[in-house]
């Protein structure tokens, strides 16, 4: 009887079944057919005779070209991360701990305001501050500062900048949540035992931390590695990411095999770097469960 | 015998209103759901607005059609992804290096007949050469824009970019994705070597060209040339003329070595199911009226040669045997087959 009870299909899983569903239509089917695309000579779907290939990936490996993009993309990624974080774990621990309703609601206000505001008109909202005839060039030199404009746009820099602005609220709602729920009495505990509040920060509050560091990096990362619109406005087309050379494969060179097998490379980088930070993590704060 | 009306409850009265509603909002397209529905392409802004307001309600009218346009670019990956058969396109509006690249996957026929198109026999040479794949209904003067209020002086030749004194305020284009990038290229080859195939040459000029502020479309470079982001640039024609009246401080050159032709191409797809409506639409787009009023809109050359237009116009734009000759065809064919060696010399060149 048991038995019987164990085989009937759980009521719950008939609610999972539609996102189940959206799931593997959208994420895994796409992901699937890029993933053939990308080995294929062409669209077997409008070319009659299509065979398997590698030589977009040979191409990718023989051209230092590509492993510089790739480089590049993971550059960005990563320092785009660390300056989010940087930025966003102190405003997230004031968040989590500030006792004041009001203080709160306007800090909550304060770091989700920006996100009402679409990506592309932020972008150019960097791009008065930072181009050329730029408020921040302009004001420098009238002030007699400078002579020349200081290349604030088309670097890594201003991408970099432009980025952060975009996924610092990523950072902090990520981080806020998970250091409002680490119990204050311990850091007060470890202050009782003669910890400095830095050391109980340290030895405390950051590890139990950890978990929202990990999971807020990872989304900050894996936003920035794959942005276009923010690196191509203020980078000036002049730093090539992996989603601006995506798009010129499919949008000028009509090369969708090319393309597809750079996104894969794209997802392959962005999946070791997610399993490396998770393991490294784990190993830190001693929570087996994150690998 | 007539029943009688009962008294009008709320229930019948919310669910006539209801049926007005829809049947008010449906009936426009009820009645016209029979009509054929021709796909095309086209741009946005200006030509979009004339399109959308006079020029294609105008062909609908004539020909009991829909036009259906699709203004949001890239169309090639789009109609490279449709069905041969039934292709998301009946004509393709776009510039001449794509209609190239369409004709040589096969996405569009490489020629439109003139039998079926009478007006191909009034364009000029141009238009139909053995340089365009479809037929250029309008084009465009490549050449050099310029602020007038910075005391650069006369700018006469494309070579004057190359100066010194224009580092920091040169302005191009991204090459693997802009025509007129593209275009550009070539013209280096001609200016610095043995002719627009020449790309050492070309590689070589382009390298020396830098700091050079780049940008993906002519829009975003009118813009920085309004700004004084950028003083001298790459630039066609109609993106200076079209803000005539407005005294904005910019010109636009011709260079004394020529002019590029940025051409506004309609082709055909082969698998089209209304081509006789594509042809009719290719036909109507080079009827001299339709001409005049979409290049006195926008500012593009008219490609029939019996389109007169007015004074403003005519001393700007190239309208006579004379001016079109100074027009300078670029070899998409060979540019196509080189596209992606050149897209990588060049993204290594303007890399920051």
């Amino acid at each position: 009887m048991s038995t019987a009870a164990s085989q009937r299909p759980n009521g719950l899983a008939l609610f999972i079944l539609p996102s189940a569903l959206l799931f593997a239509l959208f994420f895994f089917l796409p992901i699937g057919l890029m993933a053939v695309m990308s080995v294929l000579t062409g669209n077997p779907v409008v070319m009659p005779k299509v065979a398997f290939t590698m030589r977009h990936y040979v191409r990718m490996i023989d051209d230092p070209f590509y492993l510089e993009v790739i480089w590049t993309t993971i550059r960005i990624g990563l320092v785009t991360t660390l300056v989010a974080l940087a930025i966003g774990y102190p405003l997230a621990h004031w968040m989590a701990r500030i006792k004041s309703r009001t203080g709160h609601a306007l800090l909550l206000m304060a770091v989700l305001a920006p996100m009402l505001t679409g990506i592309v008109v932020r972008t150019f909202a960097w791009m008065t501050l930072l181009s050329d005839k730029g408020v921040v060039n302009q004001t420098l030199m009238s002030l007699g500062l400078i002579s020349q404009p200081l290349k604030l746009m088309y670097t890594e820099t201003g991408i970099v900048v432009g980025l952060v602005h975009i996924y610092v609220p990523f950072m902090v709602l990520t981080l806020t949540g998970v250091i409002g729920r680490i119990d204050e009495r311990l850091e007060q505990a470890a202050e009782n035992l003669g910890a400095s509040p830095f050391r109980a920060f340290i030895e405390v509050t950051l590890p139990l931390s950890l978990p929202g560091i990990l999971a807020g990096s990872l989304l900050v990362f894996a936003l920035a590695i794959s942005a276009y619109v923010t690196p191509i406005l203020l980078g000036g087309f002049q730093i090539m990411t992996l989603p601006i050379l995506i798009y010129q494969q499919i949008s000028a060179n009509f090369n969708v095999g090319f393309a597809a097998a750079l996104g894969i490379v794209l997802l392959i980088i962005s999946l070791i770097l997610v399993i490396a930070y998770n393991r490294a993590l784990g190993l830190v704060s001693g929570q087996r469960e994150l690998q | 015998m007539m029943k009688a009306m009962g008294p009008l409850s709320r229930r019948r009265f919310l669910t006539a209103s209801a049926s007005l509603g829809i049947g008010t909002i449906a009936a426009p397209y009820v009645a016209r759901a029979d009509d054929p529905t021709l796909r095309i392409t086209g741009w946005g802004g200006k030509w979009g607005d004339i399109m959308k307001a006079e020029i294609g309600p105008a062909f609908e009218s004539e020909f009991k059609c829909k036009l259906q346009t699709d203004s949001a670019f890239p169309y090639l990956p789009k109609l490279q992804a449709s069905s041969r058969s039934a292709p998301i396109y009946d004509v393709l509006h776009t510039n001449s290096n794509e209609q190239w690249a369409a004709a040589e996957m096969g996405l569009v026929e490489p020629k439109i007949d003139p039998k079926l198109v009478p007006n191909l026999a009034d364009v000029y040479p141009y238009a139909i050469s053995d340089k365009i794949v479809g037929v250029s209904i309008f084009t465009s003067a490549i050449g050099l824009g310029m602020r007038t209020d910075k005391g650069y002086g006369g700018v006469t030749s494309w070579k004057e970019l190359w100066d010194a004194k224009y580092n920091g305020v040169r302005g191009g284009y991204v090459i693997p994705v802009n025509s007129l990038g593209q275009a550009f290229l070539m013209m280096c080859g001609t200016l610095f070597g043995k002719g627009q195939t020449d790309l050492d040459a070309a590689y070589a000029a382009l390298e020396k060209l830098k700091p050079i502020k780049i940008v993906d479309f002519t829009g975003a470079m009118e813009k920085m040339l309004l700004s004084g982001e950028v003083g001298l640039c790459v630039i066609h024609d109609s993106g200076i003329y079209r803000y005539d009246g407005q005294n904005q401080p910019t010109d636009f050159v011709s260079p004394s070595e020529g002019v590029l032709s940025l051409e506004q191409v309609l082709t055909i797809t082969p698998g089209s199911k209304m081509k006789e409506l594509a042809n009719a639409y290719v036909n109507y787009m080079l009827r001299p009226e339709v001409q005049k009023r979409l290049a006195e809109t926008v500012w593009y050359s008219p490609a029939n040669k019996k389109v007169k237009l007015d004074a403003k116009y005519d001393a700007k734009l190239l309208t006579t045997p004379e001016k079109v000759s100074k027009l300078i065809q670029v070899d998409w064919k060979w540019y196509n087959e080189r596209k992606d060696e050149i897209d990588q010399r060049v993204n290594r060149i303007f890399r920051a």
